[in-house]
């Protein structure tokens, strides 16, 4: 019989403990969560708070650990969340909302009325839509401790479509001593009502972003839709893994080392869709719409004519074919906002579909008759960027092609944000044209959008100005239901073409690509991916 | 020696002084505005202006500079711009996987170039010498996210022994944690395999003609002593002096490794800093790149007067 001897046993622990501290025995891991999505993002999470800045990112961690007063379904109507009870007063001018039953912040105080209050003023300052609707806001006051209104100048159409849009920035609800914090300072306490909880000590910027479910969120009992309906969180566990190379992420995803890639470049999905297990589905079907500012504050483009004519020579099909490159992902489209949304109306964009010899030549006389002396334009290139990179080199190439002088000015997309802010003329620091894109959903209203003001100095980068298509932004922010919107964007999108308020270089979706085999239930939400009624099934 | 290192430290000062003022002008004059990256896409001018004002960057250039010279004196590298929290425990984050994929390349290739190295100045003339000379080409031509790349094809996707990315920290397991390393440390450490083994090779070359190595082998020394002890040794100040010099291309390289390898290391942090322009960030870590540099150098000399007995400082 072999004895086993006190020293011996001192000595075996002794031996494993020292092996353990060095590594060479792996300790137990963590308790696996049993249901955990491991998802590489688009960007990178940097700012925490989603009201200070409009970054999508932002917006995402928001949608996980906030929670909005309304949402959009998934048709794009705004459908109550956190509110229970709700109407508006006989003149329409007073809003009354009360909070459903059951909220609770992640440090388990209740939901009150004047937390929403708080929220909804600090995210007024820095939305376009909230600024929009302050201008005719008389009172934003909580009435008792779960019920607040919203009173008006004026009857007011947009202020549910305004709480639920999903657009930056969204509405978020957070508790009133956060939201007190001025909305140009970033908040530093990351307490929401939201379906799932920030787990702020495994917050690593640049690398990794956990999130926990919150076990005391009270979904609604409708089904999920859009934003809205029930959030019912079927993962204990949802990891952000922060991968700057899209290579990496697709190799990792093929591998099963993750379970969800939210932005595969357009070239290597045929091999992902090859790949056992993974699937690829257009979640955000209104996409992405590209554009191409024009500086109207400086010549050529302060010229009515020089616009039209680089709105002939500038080609879509070129554009998409040179930066989307899959025929199936892309279209083009005639609508300043956003073609298969309910206000993606085509009046007055006919000039798009002459043939482009035709179009090129009416571009040229239009140019002499501006009076363009040949002076370098300045075209902001961002290099960095795939879709940014091709489109700048397309936009002036096309320009050229009409006689324009054209000038890249290269960089990387934290130059061009920079540069496009500089109201100087071109050859002091400021610039003639650049690309880039919004949100098919937020592009679609022509109020939640900041870029479709023409407000001159006061308006977006390029500065447009038109005194008729703010007369018309206002009809259509006070219409009164669905149909009258659509007639005023009819006649919106017209003179948007006509003066030439920016130019629009077609549409497009990003396909995500998940391990099918193991999860299910991605709901297509436009502008935020939501982790809410995913299951975990392999 | 002591008054020696006391000195080479106390010039480190104006090193990182003069990195400090470089790292600090170059950013500040080059395009990019970290308020306007914050704001992100949809926000107002009046937005940018207002983020602006609030961290500080519409105050005068060299009050900017003053300030973050008198709070990097008192060991403060200041605070993201974006995340808002100290640069120190950003880059504390950071370090461990930076210094493991530092660490294990530095072995491996050490380890391989020295072996290789000596292999072909024993062997000179030979295929084996050939082999290698053509092994050291190859090693400096191919960039390391081709060899990342092909390395994550073969041995992740196709063989599926290593994983194709990802740290796993030491606290989780040696095993666990190398497994992540093996593929990244590879792809790294190739150009400096290829710079040490030629290096090794050409200064072997010289210490093999000497007179002493002639004498060595009449006395009947093995070959193996006669390498190692009687010319290695005489030929690794050369060797200790690329070393030194190739953690700069260490450094440089780790950028690239930690985007490919996912790795969440200093490198990406800085990278990352630089697009969106976070100073605090980038001059935080130039600094201390710049101290550790300093710091390697020294050990290098350092080594030297053990090496050589004729070296003294």
């Amino acid at each position: 019989m072999v004895k086993t001897t006190r020293r011996q046993i001192l000595a075996a622990g002794a031996a494993t403990t020292a092996l353990t501290g060095i590594g060479i025995v792996a300790r137990p891991a963590r308790a696996q969560a049993a249901k955990q999505i491991r998802m590489v993002p688009h960007g990178d999470l940097r700012v925490l708070d989603p009201i200070w800045t409009t970054a999508n990112m932002s917006a995402y961690h928001g949608a996980m650990i906030y929670d909005t007063l309304f949402g959009y379904d998934g048709d794009l109507q705004p459908r109550p969340q956190m509110v229970g009870k709700h109407g508006v007063s006989d003149d329409k001018k007073t809003y009354t909302f009360e909070l459903r039953p059951g909220l609770k912040w992640h440090d388990g105080g209740a939901v009150t009325a004047k937390d929403c209050v708080a929220s909804l003023r600090r995210w007024a300052v820095k939305d376009g839509a909230g600024q929009h609707m302050m201008q005719r806001v008389t009172d934003i006051s909580a009435n008792d401790e779960k019920t607040f209104k919203i009173v008006l100048k004026e009857p007011y159409g947009l202020i549910y479509e305004a709480l639920a849009k999903t657009s930056t920035p969204l509405c978020y609800m957070m508790k009133e001593e956060i939201a007190n914090t001025d909305p140009n300072t970033q908040i530093t306490k990351h307490i929401g009502s939201g379906p799932f909880k920030f787990i702020e000590g495994e917050y690593r910027p640049g690398s990794r972003v956990v999130y926990e479910r919150n076990a005391d969120y009270v979904p609604r009992s409708e089904p999920a839709s859009g934003i809205a309906g029930g959030k019912v969180v079927k993962l204990d566990r949802v990891i952000w893994d922060i991968m700057p190379d899209a290579q990496t992420a697709a190799a990792a995803l093929m591998a099963g080392e993750i379970e969800f890639f939210e932005v595969p470049p357009v070239d290597i999905i045929g091999a992902l869709e090859a790949a056992p297990g993974v699937k690829i589905e257009v979640l955000n079907k209104l996409g992405n719409v590209g554009y191409c500012r024009l500086n109207h504050l400086h010549a050529p483009f302060n010229n009515l004519k020089a616009r039209q004519a680089a709105q002939l020579a500038v080609s879509q099909d070129d554009f998409l074919r040179a930066a989307i490159g899959n025929a199936k992902y892309y279209q083009a489209c005639g609508s300043n906002f956003t073609c298969g949304s309910p206000m993606g109306v085509e009046d007055g964009s006919d000039v798009l579909k002459l043939p482009m010899a035709q179009r090129q030549a009416r571009a040229r006389e239009l140019l002499k008759e501006s009076g363009y002396d040949g002076k370098p334009i300045t075209v902001l290139h961002a290099t960095d960027i795939h879709v940014m990179n091709q489109a700048a080199q397309v936009i002036a190439q096309n320009l050229r092609q009409i006689g324009m002088n054209v000038q890249l000015a290269s960089s990387d997309w934290g130059g061009v944000v920079t540069r496009r802010s500089n109201k100087n003329p071109p050859d002091q620091g400021g610039w003639n044209v650049f690309f880039t894109w919004g949100g098919g959903n937020a592009t679609a209203s022509p109020i939640n959008l900041f870029a479709h003001a023409a407000t001159g100095q006061n308006a977006w980068f390029g500065w447009p100005e038109n005194a008729l298509h703010e007369q018309l932004r206002n009809e259509w922010a006070a219409a009164p239901d669905l149909a009258a919107r659509r007639a005023v964007a009819q006649r919106m999108n017209k003179n948007m073409f006509d003066y030439v308020h920016d130019i629009k270089t077609g549409q497009w979706v990003g396909p995500v690509a998940y391990r099918g085999d193991r999860m299910k239930g991605m709901l297509p939400v436009p502008e935020v991916i939501p982790w809410w009624n995913v299951e975990r099934i392999g | 020696m002591i008054a020696y290192i006391v000195r080479r430290l106390l010039a480190t000062i104006p090193v990182m002084a003069i990195v400090g003022v470089f790292v600090f002008m170059l950013l500040h004059l080059a395009p990019g505005d970290p308020a306007a990256i914050i704001a992100g896409d949809n926000a107002t001018t009046a937005n940018i202006e207002a983020i602006r004002t609030r961290l500080g960057l519409d105050r005068p250039l060299h009050e900017q500079f003053l300030s973050w010279v008198w709070a990097t004196l008192q060991g403060d590298l200041g605070i993201s711009m974006f995340s808002n929290l100290p640069v120190t425990k950003l880059v504390l984050q950071r370090a461990e996987p930076t210094i493991a994929l530092a660490t294990t390349t530095l072995i491996v290739a050490v380890t391989i170039a020295i072996t290789v190295g000596v292999l072909a100045a024993w062997k000179a003339g030979t295929i084996i010498d050939r082999a290698v000379m053509a092994f050291a080409v190859m090693g400096f031509s191919v960039p390391v996210f081709v060899v990342g790349y092909l390395l994550v094809y073969l041995f992740a996707m196709k063989l599926k022994w290593l994983p194709v990315q990802g740290y796993v920290p030491l606290e989780q397991g040696l095993w666990p944690c190398l497994r992540n390393l093996i593929l990244p440390s590879i792809a790294l450490g190739l150009a400096y395999v290829a710079l040490i083994a030629r290096i090794t090779r050409a200064s072997m070359l010289d210490v093999l003609a000497e007179d002493y190595i002639r004498t060595a082998n009449a006395k009947g020394v093995t070959t193996g002593v006669m390498l190692t002890r009687h010319a290695l040794k005489n030929a690794a100040v050369p060797i200790v002096t690329v070393i030194g010099i190739g953690v700069a291309l260490l450094i440089s390289g780790v950028v690239i490794t930690e985007s490919v390898f996912n790795i969440p290391g200093v490198g990406r942090l800085v990278v990352d800093a630089i697009a969106r322009r976070d100073y605090p960030i980038i001059q935080g870590v130039m600094i201390i790149f710049s101290g550790v540099y300093v710091l390697v150098n020294l050990a290098v000399d350092l080594i030297y007067t053990f090496l050589d007995p004729r070296i003294r400082y």
